[in-house]
C-alpha cells in the first residue's frame, strides 16, 4: 500500500507511524524533529514538534498530526516541512525556551550538544518574545546519589524520564506531580534519588535529552576520543556496552540502542561501576612471596619461577599432581588457552572453573535430558510467551537487564510462577509464588507434574514422538503422597495445582533458573525434573518456550564450551574416550592427551588435603572466599607446594599464593564472553592495559611457552586468531570468526557458513535424538539431616544488585557507596523470639564456624530461613558453609546450610 | 501507549478495589505518608504513582486537604459577580485556608454556589449561609431546582412512570443485539459530549472485538462520561438527578449489545446529589433484579475538568494521572484496563430508551438530518427563566433564548455557548443561527454540549479571555506542550496587558493560539482558541488596546 510524502508515492508498512515512515523512506533519522520520542519507549505525543500536515488528497484541505503516534493510512499525502510546519515546530520551541535556562541553549564549548540543544538548533532558535513569567529556573539540584543526579530547572517536561523508569526497567520510581504548568517530575514520594527506591539503572540519564538528568561522569556531553563497545563483564546477560575513553581513560558508559541483546540499556553495574579498572588497589606487577612477603618480580622471574616449579612438581609427582581453576569471567580464549596449557602442554585433565561453584548442574543435567547443556532458547523469546515460570533465580539482582524484560511481562499480566524460598519483588508480583523451603526443589516438581498428569494436561504427541522413559517417570509421580510432599515443601498442594494447570494450560511457556535450583544436593537432579516439566507439555523446540538458564557470570557458558571442565574437552568431547583423545592430540600438535578425566574443584581441595595434589593454577577466581566451608579451603591451600593466581586484585585467594601475576581487566584486551543464550560477543579493547598487566590469555601463552609449547597461533595473544583455532576445534563453532562476529555476535551452533541459531532442539529433535525422562524421589539434604536438629535454621546465600559476587570489583566503586554491607534478612518474629532488634549484629554460626552479621527484620524470608549475601569480606559467609554438594557434579549447596544465631 | 505496567497492575484488583478510589479515600482522610505507601505497595506499584495521581486533583492534593467548603468559581456565577460577597460571607465563619474553589457546582441558575457538607448549595446573604451551615450533617436533598421544559416530542424530558415497565423494553433486545445497533444506526444518534461522533459506531466497534488468545470473550466496558465539567453545562446533572434510569438503561443496554457486564459511571465530585441519586437507582435495579449479572459502579471525580476527556477519563479510573493518551488505539479497541470500551456522554445515553421503543427512524424524523433528535439546553441566571430545555435539533437559536429563557434580565453583549471552549457568540448573531451541529459550526462556534453563559455588558472582555486561559491553564494535565506552556504563557499575557503598561505583540499572540489550536493533543488546549479568536473577532474595539497596532 502506498501513501505520499511530498505528493511522492511511496510503500508503507502495515501500523508505521508517519515519523517511522518518512525517517525511513528519507533514510534521515533527522527527517522530522522530535522531543519526547524515543524509539524504546511507547509513543507519547507530549512535544509536539513531530506535527506533520496530512490531506486525504493531493494539496487538499490539510490537518495538523502528531507523526509520532499517527499510523500512515492508504493514500494519506503527508506534507513534513511546510511553513505552517516550520511555524508550529518554531512557536513550540519558543514556549519551551520560556522556561528553560539561557545558558543551555548552546552546548558549553567542551561539551557536545544534548539532543535537545540538537533539535532546536535543527528547528531554528527562536527569539523568546514572551515577557519573563512565572518558569522552574530555581529548582535546586538533587546531588543525593553517587552516579545520578537531577538538575530540574534544565527539565522540558517530555516525560521520557518517567516513561524509561517504567517502560524500559519495569520500575516506577520516577513520576510526574502536579497538573498543568506546575508539573513536575518527582522520586518516589517527592523525595531525593536516594531515599527513593532507585535501582540506579540510569536509563533516565540515558533518555533524557537534556541535562537535567546527568550522571557524574557526564556521560550524555563527553566529547570522547573515542567510543568502543564491548560486552559488559558483570553477568550472564552480555550487554553490550559503548565506552568513551579521553586520553586513555575511560570516562563514561552508555548502552548502544542497536545492541540484540540489551536494546539500549544496562545496569548500575555495566553503566556506572567501571571505576574499579583504575583504582589504586589493583595489581600492577608480577610477585612473589619470599619469606612470606611478597616482593615485585619481573615478567621473566614470575615466569621462570612458575615454568621451573611445575615442571620440578610434575618430574616428582606426576603432571595429576597440578590442576588448575580457570576463570568465567576471562574471554573464550583465554579459557581455552587454560585448559589448553592445562591439558597439552602439562597433560592432566585436573582443569575446572567456577562454574562448578554454580551452572555444573545445568550443563549435566541437560545434557542429560537433551543432550546440549545450554539455553534451549533466546532471550527474546520473552516477548513471544504465554507464561514464564522462574525457579531459584531473582534475575532483577543478578541478571538486571534479562529481569527487567521479565518484570515487564509479569507487571503485562503474562502467566508468572516463581519457586523461590525468598519473597522477591518478582515472586510478589508474580500469579503463584510457590514459596518451597529451602532444598525442596525436587518435591516440589514432583508436585507441579503429579498435578500436571492428574489434570491430563500432558502433551502426549510430543511425548510419543519425541522422548523416551515418560512412563516410568509417569508411574513415579503418579504414586507420590501429595499430603506429604505439602509438609515438607510448605507450600499447600491446592496452590502448586493450580500454578501447575497455569503453566500446563499455557501455549508457550518458558522456564527460567538460576542458582537456586543448581546449588543444592539434588541440583542436577532438579535440572532434569526441570526438563521434564518442558517435555511433558511439549514446550521445547518453538519460540517462546524452553529451559533456560540464567548464568551467573559474564562467560561462564563459554568456559565450559571451551573445556573447562575434568571431564570434557573444548567443545564437551569426553576426555576418557581415545577417539576424541585422538582428536585434541592432533589438533593441538601434541603426541598424546591425558587420559583419564580430571578433578573436579572441591577433589582438587580434598586432594591437596591428602598431599595428592601439589600445584593449583587460578586464573581470575577468589576461591577462599567464594568456596564453601572457608576453613577447608584454607587447610586445602596451605598443602599445596605452589599456588599461581592471576589476579585484578589482592584476594583472599592471592594473599595465599607463592606467585601474583597482576592481569589486565576486560577494558584492555580482546577476547569474546558467551552469555546466557549461547551468543558469542566481542570483547573489544578499549585502553591499554594499565601498569604493567598482562591480559590473562597472554600470561598462559607466555608460561605454556616456557613449559615447552609454543602456541601455534603465535606467542603475543591474539584473540582473532585463536578464535579460528577454536572454530577449527570445537565442531559447533566451525564457522565463528571474529570478523563474522560484528556487532551483535553468534548464537552457537555456529554452521560452516556461520549462520547462527537461536533455538536448539527445533520441533523436537533433540541434541542427543531423543529426549530423556528421569525420575527421582526427594531426599534431605545430608546438611538437614546431619546437622539440622542443633542448628535449627537454613540459611540460603544470594546476591544483591549492587555487587557482583565477591565484590572485588564493584566494591571499588560508587556501588560500594549504595549497598555497603551484607546483611541477614530474619523473620522479624524469629529475630524477637531471641530477642534481637532490627538493625542489630548477631552471631550466625554452623557446624564449620561463626561469623558476625548484622541482621534486617524481613518478612521476604518465612520463619525459620535466614539469607544473606557474600559480597563484603567483612562478613566472610563462607567460613560456615558447608561441604555437601551435588552428587553428580559436587556443586556445593550454597543454598542451604544448617545454622542458628544468637546476640553478641 | 505508555503506563501499560501500572495500568495492568491497577486493573488486578481493578473496580472493587480501584486504585483511584482508594488514592481519594487516603486524600480526603488527610491520611498520613505510611498509608499511601502501603497503598502503593499493595498495589505492587511504587510510591510515584500514588504521589503523581493524588497530586493531580483539586479534592486530592495536598495542599487542600484541608478545606472544608469550596466556593464555585465557575465561569456563570463569575459573571454574575455573586461570588465576591459569598467569599466574604464565608470568611466570617471559616479560616481562609479552610476554603477552596470548585470549578462550577452546577448552580448556574442562581449563582451564589458553593459546596459544602458534600452537598451543593447557593446562598445570596449570610443568613441564607448561616442557615445552610447549621444544617451540617442532616440528610436530605438540597434546593436546587430550576424550570424544565420542552419544544417537542419529550425524549430526555418525559417522566418515566413505573422502572419494571420501562427496563421490560430490554427483553425485546436480548436476542437480537444486533437490532440495537440497527435502530441506533437509523436514529443517526451522535454523541452528546460536543464531538458529535454517531454512536453506533461505538457499538459496532466494540463487538467486533476479536476473542482473547484462549478463544474466550474479553472483558469490554461501557463506561458513561458523567464529568460534566463545562462551566455553565447542568443538563447532564439534570439526567443523572432527575432521569437516572434514562441513563442507566441506555448503559445497560449498549453492555447487552456489545457483550460488557459492566457499566461505569464517572460522575464529577461536585455534584455530590447526582452521586447519590444515581446510587440510589442502581440499588434499586438490583433490589427488583431489573439487569441480571449487569454491574453498575460509580465513580467519583476529584476535581479536574480534563477528565471529561474520554481517554483522561479512564486513566482516571484506573487510578493513573489522568493525562490524555494518544490515538490511536481508540476507547474501542483499548479502553478502561486496556480493554475494548463504549463510552459516552449522559445525554447520549439517556436517548436510548426512546430510541429503542420508538424506533431510531421516529428519532430521526425529529430535529434536522444531520443533527437528529433533541438536545438540552442550560441557560444561566441571566435568563428571566432559567433552566433545563429539550429542544429540538434546528430550533431556532432565538426560540430557545426568547420562548423559553424569557429573554435575559439585564444588558448582555454575548453567550458563551457550549462551555469554555464553546464559540462567543455576541448578541446580534443569535438571530442567525439555529440549535443543531452545523449551524453552529459553519458560522465559527459550536453546539458543544449546549451549554449557555451570557457575558453582561459590563463585563470586560478582556477579564472573559483572561478566564478561558486561566481555565484553560489550571485545568490542563500537562502533558503537551502547547497547552501545558501555552495557555499559562496566553494567561500570563493577558494578565500583563491588564495590569501593567505592556501591550501584547499581535503576532506572538496569533501564533500562540495557533500553536494551541493545531498543536495540542487533545480537545482542551486545541478548543480555547476558538472562543478567544471569537472575542478578537466580534470584540474588537475593546480589545484593541491591549495589543501592538501591527
Amino acid at each position: 500500500m502506498k501513501a505520499f510524502i511530498n505528493n511522492i508515492a511511496y510503500d508503507f508498512i502495515t501500523g508505521e507511524t508517519i515519523l517511522d515512515f518518512v525517517r525511513r523512506i528519507e533514510n534521515n533519522k533527522n527527517a522530522i524533529p522530535t522531543m519526547c520520542q524515543d524509539n524504546r519507549l511507547e509513543n507519547f505525543g507530549s512535544c509536539r514538534v513531530c506535527s506533520v500536515e496530512v490531506a486525504l488528497q493531493k494539496d487538499g484541505p490539510t490537518k495538523t498530526m502528531a507523526s509520532c503516534h499517527t499510523p500512515v493510512t492508504k493514500d494519506l499525502y503527508i506534507y513534513h516541512n511546510t511553513e505552517k510546519i516550520k511555524r508550529l515546530r518554531k512557536n513550540i520551541v519558543e514556549l519551551v525556551l520560556s522556561d528553560y535556562p539561557t545558558d543551555k541553549v548552546f552546548p558549553a564549548e567542551d561539551k557536545k550538544a544534548t539532543p535537545f540543544q540538537e533539535t532546536i538548533a535543527q528547528i531554528g532558535i527562536p527569539n523568546v518574545r514572551y515577557p519573563e513569567g512565572e518558569n522552574h529556573l530555581e529548582l535546586e539540584p538533587d546531588r543525593s546519589h553517587p552516579y545520578i543526579k537531577s538538575d530540574l530547572s534544565q527539565c522540558i517536561n517530555c516525560f521520557r524520564c518517567v516513561r524509561a523508569c517504567e517502560e524500559i526497567q519495569g520500575e516506577m520510581i520516577l513520576g510526574m506531580s502536579g497538573r498543568g504548568f506546575a508539573t513536575n517530575i518527582i522520586k518516589g514520594f517527592d523525595e531525593t534519588f536516594d531515599e527513593s527506591a532507585c535501582v540506579s539503572c540510569g536509563a533516565c540519564v540515558q533518555t533524557c535529552p537534556t541535562e537535567a538528568l546527568t550522571d557524574k561522569f557526564e556521560t550524555k556531553t563527553l566529547i570522547a576520543d573515542k567510543t568502543v563497545r564491548t560486552t559488559c563483564t558483570y553477568c550472564g546477560v552480555g550487554c553490550q556496552l559503548d565506552v568513551s575513553v579521553i586520553d586513555g581513560k575511560i570516562r563514561g558508559i552508555q548502552a548502544p540502542e542497536t545492541a540484540e541483546v540489551n536494546e539500549g540499556h544496562t545496569c548500575l553495574k555495566g553503566r556506572f561501576a567501571f571505576q574499579f579498572y583504575d583504582h589504586p588497589d589493583r595489581l600492577r606487577e608480577p610477585m612473589i612471596k619470599k619469606n612470606g612477603k611478597f616482593e615485585e618480580v619481573s615478567w621473566d622471574e614470575a615466569y621462570d619461577f612458575i615454568a621451573h616449579k611445575l615442571i620440578d612438581i610434575k618430574n616428582r609427582h606426576g603432571a595429576d599432581s597440578i590442576g588448575a581453576i580457570s576463570s568465567s569471567r576471562a574471554t573464550n580464549e583465554e579459557n581455552y588457552l587454560m585448559q589448553k596449557m592445562i591439558r597439552a602442554a602439562i597433560g592432566t585433565n585436573n582443569i575446572d572453573g567456577c562454574a562448578r561453584v554454580c551452572h555444573a548442574p545445568t550443563a549435566y543435567g541437560m545434557q542429560e535430558s537433551f543432550g546440549t547443556g545450554a539455553a534451549t532458547n533466546s532471550i527474546e523469546d520473552l516477548k513471544q510467551t504465554d507464561a514464564i515460570f522462574l525457579f531459584g533465580a531473582n534475575p532483577l539482582k543478578a541478571h538486571p537487564v534479562t529481569g527487567a524484560k521479565i518484570k515487564q511481562a509479569f507487571m503485562k499480566g503474562v502467566t508468572s510462577i516463581v519457586v523461590d524460598p525468598i519473597k522477591t519483588s518478582l515472586a510478589e508480583l508474580a500469579d503463584f509464588h510457590l514459596q518451597i523451603r529451602p532444598g525442596t526443589n525436587v518435591a516440589i516438581l514432583n508436585m507441579i507434574a503429579h498435578y500436571i498428569i492428574k489434570e491430563n494436561l500432558v502433551n502426549q504427541h510430543f511425548i510419543d514422538a519425541y522422548t523416551e522413559k515418560y512412563e516410568e517417570f509417569k508411574a513415579h509421580v503418579e504414586n507420590l503422597d501429595m499430603d506429604e510432599l505439602e509438609t515438607l515443601t510448605g507450600v499447600s498442594k491446592a496452590l502448586v495445582r493450580k500454578a501447575a494447570i497455569a503453566y500446563a494450560k499455557s501455549e508457550r511457556a518458558m522456564e527460567f533458573h538460576g542458582l537456586g535450583v543448581t546449588e543444592h544436593f539434588q541440583g542436577s537432579k532438579t535440572v532434569m525434573l526441570l526438563s521434564n516439566l518442558a517435555m511433558m507439555t511439549g514446550n521445547i523446540g518453538k519460540h517462546g518456550v524452553g529451559l533456560n538458564p540464567l548464568r551467573g557470570q559474564n562467560n561462564v557458558q563459554g568456559a565450559a564450551d571451551m573445556g573447562v571442565q575434568p571431564h570434557q574437552g573444548a567443545g564437551y568431547m569426553d576426555v576418557n574416550n581415545p577417539e576424541n583423545q585422538k582428536y585434541y592430540a592432533e589438533k593441538y600438535g601434541v603426541e598424546k592427551m591425558p587420559e583419564f578425566e580430571g578433578l573436579k574443584i572441591p577433589e582438587m581441595l580434598d586432594a591437596a588435603i591428602e598431599g595428592k595434589l601439589k600445584a593449583l593454577y587460578i586464573m581470575g577466581e577468589d576461591t577462599i572466599m567464594t568456596d564453601p566451608n572457608t576453613n577447608h579451603s584454607i587447610k586445602a591451600f596451605e598443602n599445596l607446594e605452589l599456588i599461581v593466581v592471576q589476579e585484578l586484585f589482592m584476594t583472599a585467594t592471592t594473599r595465599m599464593a607463592d606467585v601474583v601475576l597482576p592481569a589486565s581487566s576486560y577494558f584492555e584486551k580482546n577476547g569474546t564472553f558467551t552469555n546466557g543464550e549461547r551468543r558469542v560477543q566481542r570483547v573489544n579493547k578499549v585502553i591499554e592495559p594499565i601498569g604493567n598487566t598482562k591480559p590473562d590469555g597472554q600470561m598462559v601463552i607466555d608460561v605454556m611457552s616456557r613449559l615447552g609449547y609454543d602456541q601455534p597461533t603465535g606467542l603475543t595473544y591474539d584473540a582473532a586468531k585463536v578464535i579460528e583455532e577454536i572454530a577449527d576445534v570445537i565442531p559447533f563453532m566451525k564457522g565463528l570468526s571474529w570478523e563474522r562476529l560484528g556487532e551483535n555476535g553468534l548464537q552457537w551452533p555456529i554452521k560452516e557458513d556461520g549462520t547462527d541459531t537461536k533455538m536448539l532442539h527445533i520441533d523436537g529433535h533433540f541434541k542427543k535424538g531423543i529426549g530423556t525422562f528421569h525420575h527421582f524421589d526427594f531426599e534431605e539434604s545430608p546438611e538437614i539431616s546431619s546437622h539440622g536438629e542443633k542448628y535449627p535454621f537454613i540459611l540460603t546465600t544470594g546476591r544483591e544488585l549492587e555487587h557482583y559476587n565477591s565484590g572485588t570489583m564493584t566494591r571499588r566503586t560508587d556501588n560500594q557507596t549504595i549497598l555497603p554491607k551484607d546483611v541477614l534478612e530474619v523473620h522479624p518474629r524469629d529475630a524477637k523470639e531471641k530477642g534481637i532488634k532490627d538493625n542489630e549484629t548477631v552471631r550466625i554460626f554452623s557446624d564449620r564456624g561463626s561469623v558476625h552479621v548484622p541482621i534486617k527484620y524481613s518478612k521476604n524470608v518465612k520463619r525459620g530461613v535466614l539469607r544473606t549475601t557474600f559480597h563484603q569480606p567483612e562478613v566472610f559467609i563462607n567460613l560456615i558453609t558447608g561441604s555437601v554438594g551435588d552428587k553428580e557434579t559436587m556443586t556445593p549447596e550454597y543454598k542451604v546450610v544448617a545454622v542458628d544465631f544468637e546476640r553478641i | 501507549m505508555a503506563n501499560k505496567n501500572i495500568r495492568s497492575l491497577s486493573s488486578r484488583k481493578g473496580l472493587d478495589d480501584n486504585l483511584f478510589e482508594n488514592i481519594a479515600e487516603l486524600s480526603h482522610k488527610n491520611a498520613p505518608k505510611k498509608d499511601f505507601q502501603k497503598l502503593a505497595k499493595r498495589f505492587l506499584v511504587d510510591d510515584s504513582v500514588i504521589v503523581g495521581t493524588s497530586s493531580f486533583y483539586d479534592f486530592t492534593r495536598e495542599e487542600n486537604r484541608a478545606k472544608k467548603i469550596h466556593v464555585c468559581s465557575g465561569t456563570a456565577c463569575m459573571v454574575a459577580k455573586t461570588q465576591t460577597n459569598l467569599q466574604k460571607n464565608i470568611e466570617k465563619h471559616f479560616k481562609k485556608e479552610e476554603i477552596g474553589h470548585a470549578a462550577c457546582v452546577g448552580h448556574c441558575h442562581t449563582n451564589n454556589a458553593f459546596m459544602f457538607d458534600d452537598k451543593t448549595f447557593s446562598a445570596a446573604t449570610n443568613e441564607e449561609l448561616t442557615e445552610i451551615l447549621s444544617m451540617r450533617g442532616q440528610s436530605g436533598t438540597p434546593n436546587n431546582s430550576y424550570n424544565i421544559a420542552s419544544n417537542t416530542t419529550p425524549v430526555l424530558t418525559s417522566k418515566i412512570e413505573k422502572v419494571s415497565n420501562f427496563y421490560a423494553l430490554s427483553e425485546k433486545f436480548k436476542a437480537n443485539p444486533q437490532q440495537v445497533i440497527q435502530e441506533l444506526k437509523t436514529s443517526n444518534l451522535r454523541g452528546r459530549g460536543g464531538a458529535g461522533f454517531p454512536f453506533w459506531f461505538k457499538l459496532d466497534a466494540v463487538i467486533k472485538e476479536p476473542l482473547n488468545a484462549t478463544g474466550e470473550e474479553t472483558q469490554k466496558y461501557i463506561v458513561c462520561n458523567a464529568d460534566e465539567g463545562d462551566p455553565g453545562a447542568y443538563s447532564d446533572m439534570y439526567l443523572l438527578e432527575h432521569q437516572p434510569h434514562k441513563v442507566l438503561f441506555g448503559m445497560y443496554m449498549s453492555g447487552l449489545s456489545v457483550g460488557a457486564d459492566t457499566g461505569v459511571l464517572y460522575i464529577r465530585g461536585e455534584y455530590p446529589d447526582s452521586i447519590r441519586i444515581v446510587s440510589n437507582a442502581i440499588q434499586e435495579l438490583k433490589d427488583n433484579k431489573l439487569i441480571g449479572n449487569f454491574k453498575f459502579k460509580i465513580i467519583r471525580g476529584q476535581g479536574s475538568y480534563v477528565c471529561g476527556e474520554e481517554t483522561a477519563l479512564l486513566n482516571s479510573i484506573e487510578g493513573l494521572r489522568p493525562e490524555v493518551r494518544v490515538r490511536p488505539p481508540y476507547p474501542t479497541q483499548y479502553g478502561l484496563y486496556g480493554k475494548p470500551t463504549v463510552l459516552s456522554n449522559v445525554e447520549t445515553f439517556a436517548n436510548i430508551h426512546w430510541i429503542l421503543e420508538n424506533g431510531g427512524a421516529a428519532y430521526a424524523s425529529l430535529g434536522t438530518k444531520l443533527s437528529t433528535g433533541t438536545k438540552l439546553v442550560s441557560l444561566d441566571s441571566f435568563f428571566n427563566a432559567p433552566g433545563i430545555y429539550e429542544i429540538e435539533m434546528g430550533t431556532p437559536l432565538a426560540t430557545v433564548f426568547n420562548e423559553f429563557g424569557k429573554g435575559v434580565k439585564s444588558d448582555i453583549k454575548a453567550f458563551q455557548l457550549g462551555g469554555p471552549l464553546g464559540g462567543i457568540i455576541p448578541m446580534h448573531k443569535i438571530e442567525e443561527l439555529s440549535l443543531d451541529f452545523e449551524s453552529l459550526k459553519s458560522n465559527g462556534f459550536l453546539l458543544g454540549h449546549a451549554s449557555v453563559v451570557s457575558i453582561p455588558t459590563d463585563f470586560p472582555m478582556i477579564k472573559f479571555l483572561e478566564h478561558l486561559l486561566e481555565f484553560t491553564a489550571d485545568e490542563s494535565c500537562g502533558k503537551c506542550y502547547p497547552c501545558r506552556i501555552g495557555s499559562f504563557r496566553g494567561m500570563e499575557l493577558l494578565q500583563k496587558a491588564q495590569n501593567e503598561d505592556y501591550k501584547i505583540d499581535q503576532h506572538l499572540f496569533a501564533d500562540l493560539l495557533e500553536t494551541l489550536e493545531i498543536g495540542s493533543l487533545c480537545a482542551l488546549g486545541g478548543g480555547v482558541p476558538l472562543p478567544i479568536k471569537n472575542g478578537l473577532m466580534y470584540f474588537k474595539e475593546e480589545l484593541n488596546q491591549y495589543f501592538t497596532s501591527n
